[in-house]
């Protein structure tokens, strides 16, 4: 099953600027806000991390993030649109895993809701990571 | 007759099972659990959650033929 929020391999500066034009028509959205999260090159044991792998359960996560967007969008009255998309497989330290998107009238909303978002991810999505050294 | 389920591991889960899913049998989650431990001992240093049909469920549920239940251990995103 294709997933929307899940993208196979490192979540490239092309994919990111795409996914930058998204909402571009929606001339209400006055604030965007962004974070974009990548692989560190932690020292684990004496060894350096070189790469992370992802995996993830793909229905439960496309019905997790389903369920994110619409509490955040209950939450912050202000927010227009939310993107996000997750790497799965391996990600180079340096690459980004993570990218999320927040469209609101205004910057409380935008930044206060994109950091919720954050949170919310990282306790309720099913993805997994095992350090590559 | 014991009822016949699908049972997927992830993340630490899956490299204990060597396998990232196979069909068990069992009445409830509990008995579930209970066969999983036995069959994989290792299992027991991993705190796991369990998803009846892609839903987290508490301990104790009873199961129907053919329902997916996935080992979750600790979310890793972001």
């Amino acid at each position: 099953m294709k997933n929307r929020y899940l993208v196979g391999g490192p979540i490239t500066p092309l994919l990111i600027s795409e996914m930058m034009t998204l909402g571009n028509d929606d001339v209400g959205a006055g604030a965007v806000s962004i974070f974009i999260g990548k692989v560190r090159d932690d020292e684990i044991n004496g060894k350096r991390v070189k790469a992370i792998e992802y995996s993830a359960y793909n229905d439960m996560a496309e019905k997790e993030a389903n369920e994110i967007i619409k509490t955040v969008m209950m939450a912050f009255s202000d927010v227009r649109k939310i993107f996000f998309v997750h790497s799965t497989g391996t990600v180079r330290a340096g690459e980004v895993s993570l990218f999320i998107m927040v469209t609101a009238g205004h910057r409380d909303h935008a930044t206060r809701a994109c950091r919720h978002i954050i949170e919310m991810l990282k306790e309720r999505l099913p993805v997994w990571k095992k350090e590559l050294f | 007759m014991s009822t016949t389920v699908t049972v997927l591991y992830f993340g630490a889960a899956g490299e204990i099972a060597g396998k990232p899913s196979e069909v068990m049998e069992a009445d409830d989650t509990d008995t579930l659990c209970n066969r999983i431990l036995e069959k994989y001992p290792a299992m027991e240093t991993v705190p796991f959650r369990l998803a009846l049909n892609r839903v987290l469920i508490k301990e104790g549920s009873p199961l129907k033929e053919n329902d997916i239940i996935a080992i979750l251990p600790p979310f890793k995103g972001g």
